[in-house]
């Protein structure tokens, strides 16, 4: 399973796909799901890490369906 | 009835969200539901160290706990382990020669300068740099967050950190 880690105030919530089923509706719509949140989050400033061999570096490149994790990283401020 | 009335209140905030222009996609909303975007709102209003209204102390507890599972995943085993034996962690600077940065769990980032000739050529008057998420994370989750930034995209701290001339607790953090 692919997911998508949100850090938020709760800790943290994670949204999930099956990167293999692409053949249903439901998979698709998981899928979509989740390019959809990690699209927005990234409108909205915040940046992306993206596990790569067992370690999370931020990523700038589109959603990939085949990734093993994603983490949405809040957008930062001074002061 | 209390899912018809949810998905009354779903479609209302839909609507409302559709008139300030921000579309919602009804074919994913249902893969969404549930998950908190906090990207989406605007926390200023509230207060320092605090998840805003409606958290009780085992909320509390439940996120700070949840969140330092996530720091860990995040900074892998080794980062981790050196974070919680030591209480800090550093990250060497690649733009400016003879800085590294550290870390501590819901803290200013420190300024570490390898002598004094170097920290002469600090672009910042002070030696803590302070750096929130803009809305409320459990204090080692956005540790580990930073960490990444300051790995990673070093220029974007740079450009955002306000200098301070000491140690404070985060705002933005609880």
């Amino acid at each position: 399973m692919g997911r998508i880690i949100v850090a938020n105030r709760h800790g943290d919530q994670v949204l999930e796909w099956d990167p293999a089923a692409t053949d249903t509706e439901e998979a698709r719509a998981q899928i979509a799901a989740a390019e959809q949140i990690l699209r927005e989050a990234r409108e909205r400033g915040c940046a992306v890490s993206k596990k790569v061999d067992g370690r999370h570096v931020i990523d700038n490149s589109p959603f990939d369906p085949q990734a093993e994790e994603y983490q949405i990283i809040a957008p930062i401020a001074g002061g | 009835m209390l899912a018809r009335l949810r998905s009354a209140g779903l479609r209302l905030g839909s609507a409302f969200w559709s008139f300030f222009g921000f579309p919602a996609d009804q074919t994913d909303e249902r893969w969404n539901e549930g998950i908190e975007r906090p990207w989406m709102v605007s926390w200023h209003a509230v207060p320092k160290r605090s998840a805003g209204t409606g958290f009780s102390p085992s909320d509390y507890a439940r996120a700070r706990e949840r969140g330092e599972r996530v720091a860990q995943l995040t900074l892998g085993d080794e980062v981790w382990n050196q974070l919680r034996r030591r209480g800090y962690v550093e990250v060497p600077s690649r733009l400016f020669e003879g800085l590294t940065y550290r870390l501590r769990i819901g803290r200013r980032v420190q300024l570490i300068w390898d002598t004094p000739a170097h920290a002469l050529r600090s672009p910042w008057p002070f030696e803590w740099l302070c750096v929130n998420p803009t809305y409320p994370l459990p204090a080692a989750e956005f540790t580990a967050q930073l960490y990444l930034y300051l790995r990673d995209r070093e220029e974007d701290v740079v450009r955002i950190a306000a200098p301070q001339p000491f140690d404070q607790a985060l705002g933005r953090c609880f």
